[in-house]
């Protein structure tokens, strides 16, 4: 910045200068674009403006990168049309799948891109906003729809999932369990109900209450069966998750704890949905 | 600074003296009426005679006094508007318009099967897209209902969002004006939506059959620019289906 004398001296010598330029103006017209910057105060006052521009627009970046970890949110966007179609398939629908490991390369795990079995953020997220629509166009059906409802039912289906993964936070931390689960992953498998939840407000639209509760409780279903499968390999020990029967009060624990984090799901998706469909 | 220090000597040099400033100031309004005829003047050559119509200056030799010295070209030399009027460039490159990239552009979109070069999004353009969303505007303003304000809500937190998606989607990143743009471009399918409601409702299963065509074909457009400019393989259809949910957020707005 330049040194701040200059800029007091600018600042004193405008009110003669200004009758000045007053002046000046009637032969040559108001100076409009290119004497107005060519003035040395209005040059220095763009380029402090600039700096201070782009010095915040470096705050901004440094500091995201602390509360929003963008490299690791890439990976979980890292998804294209085949695995997404295929994943959708596998959330309505698990009960063929084999091999539920995840696949990694040299300790990192690989891209959901190339690997069914990864978790990523993109259904999660497409699936909540529709859902927030679909839930729109149910009250509108009805004639209960405003603005405002819409906001309501996105803040409280935010706050129950915020709740839900706290929540399997705390038991994991009581259960003292060793995974490598991160809290993206919980969010991301506790996003997956939302799929199950759409359908089953969409089979409510078209086919009234029967549709509503024979879909759901195929996606109830099927979405306890796909945490399960997925969550027993992250939480239970090597032994128990190849299925033999290690008995342990550790071991039994972490069942518990994998049927309740399963069974959990098909409340939520009946809690948030039932109110819609009339 | 140097520029001060010398148009500061220049003020100092010139003839005319402070007093008789002074007393042009003293009237109340003058200085706001001279200030005001000063910015409708022109830039090329000084004109004394409009200032003769002018009631508050009374004398004419005080408005002799005003034009004579400060026609300096000393200072205008340092600035850089005035070198010559022939060399400035002309107003629609200044601003940037290029009318023949937006009608490249809008050609792009209307046909949303040939594949979009990757080249065309190398400049943000907002004027297409400004224009559009008035468009927009002014068809449902004519069909009755006045959402201009919803209109650019929607936009530009549907901007914001799909802005948000694209970074973490692409390798390479893309600016917020490059997202802006492509989306308003794609915005025009659905003016000519809005034009339709105005003839008859689209509250039925044509209307619904005619929106959901008309969701399709922007989403379609404004994935395959996206996809192109960013090199994505293997997405489109996951970027389409953000672009549809926000295309038909506006087709909502038009149709109810």
């Amino acid at each position: 910045m330049a040194d701040p004398h200059q800029l007091f001296d600018d600042t004193s010598a405008t009110a003669p200068g200004r009758g000045y330029a007053a002046q000046q103006s009637p032969p040559v017209g108001y100076p409009a674009q290119g004497s107005f910057l060519a003035e040395p105060m209005s040059s220095f006052a763009m380029t402090y403006g600039s700096t201070l521009a782009s010095h915040g627009k470096e705050i901004v970046d440094k500091n995201i990168d602390r509360f929003i970890p963008v490299t690791k949110l890439k990976y979980y966007f890292a998804v294209d049309t085949v695995y997404v179609g295929k994943k959708l398939g596998l959330l309505l629908f698990p009960f063929m799948h084999q091999d539920w490991q995840v696949r990694y390369q040299q300790d990192t795990p690989v891209a959901p891109r190339f690997d069914i079995n990864a978790p990523d953020l993109y259904i999660p997220v497409m699936a909540f906003i529709t859902y927030i629509l679909v839930a729109g166009l149910a009250l509108g059906t009805q004639n209960r729809f405003s603005p405002d409802i819409l906001g309501l039912q996105a803040s409280s289906a935010l706050a129950w999932l915020i709740v839900e993964v706290l929540a399997i936070l705390l038991s994991l931390y009581l259960v003292t369990v060793n995974t490598d689960l991160t809290t993206i992953d919980l969010v991301a498998f506790s996003g997956y109900k939302y799929v199950g939840m759409i359908v089953g407000i969409v089979s409510g639209l078209l086919f009234g209450k029967t549709g509503y509760y024979l879909l759901l409780s195929w996606c109830c279903l099927s979405i306890f069966v796909f945490m399960i499968r997925t969550l027993r390999l992250k939480i239970l020990s090597e032994a128990a998750a190849e299925g033999v029967l290690v008995r342990g009060a550790k071991n039994q624990l972490r069942m518990y704890l994998t049927m309740a984090i399963a069974a959990l799901q098909p409340l939520f998706m009946y809690w948030l949905t039932y109110h819609l469909v009339r | 600074m140097s520029n001060f220090e010398q148009s500061e000597s220049d003020f100092y040099q010139s003839n005319y003296a402070t007093d008789i400033q002074d007393q042009g100031y003293n009237d109340s309004g003058a200085h706001e009426n001279l200030y005001g005829s000063q910015k409708c003047q022109t830039q090329e050559s000084p004109q004394p005679d409009a200032f003769v119509p002018l009631e508050m200056l009374s004398s004419q030799s005080y408005i002799g006094q005003i034009l004579q010295p400060t026609y300096n070209p000393e200072f205008l030399s340092h600035s850089s508007y005035a070198d010559s009027f022939d060399e400035e460039p002309p107003l629609l490159e200044e601003l940037g318009i290029n009318f023949d990239h937006i009608w490249q552009k809008t050609l792009t979109v209307l046909n949303p099967i040939k594949p979009a070069d990757g080249s065309i999004m190398n400049e943000t353009d907002l004027t297409g897209p400004m224009v559009f969303c008035l468009a927009l505007g002014a068809t449902l303003l004519l069909a009755g209902k006045v959402h201009f304000g919803y209109v650019y809500g929607i936009s530009a937190v549907g901007c914001l969002g799909i802005h948000g998606l694209l970074n973490l989607m692409s390798i390479a990143g893309v600016s917020y004006g490059c997202v802006a743009s492509v989306l308003g471009y794609c915005l025009l399918p659905m003016v000519v939506l809005s034009s339709c409601a105005v003839f008859f409702s689209l509250q039925g299963i044509l209307g619904t059959l005619l929106a959901v065509i008309i969701i399709g074909w922007c989403s379609l457009s404004a994935s395959k620019i996206f996809i192109s400019a960013l090199a994505m393989e293997g997405q489109q259809l996951l970027v389409a289906y953000p672009c549809a949910l926000l295309y038909g957020l506006f087709a909502l707005l038009t149709v109810f």
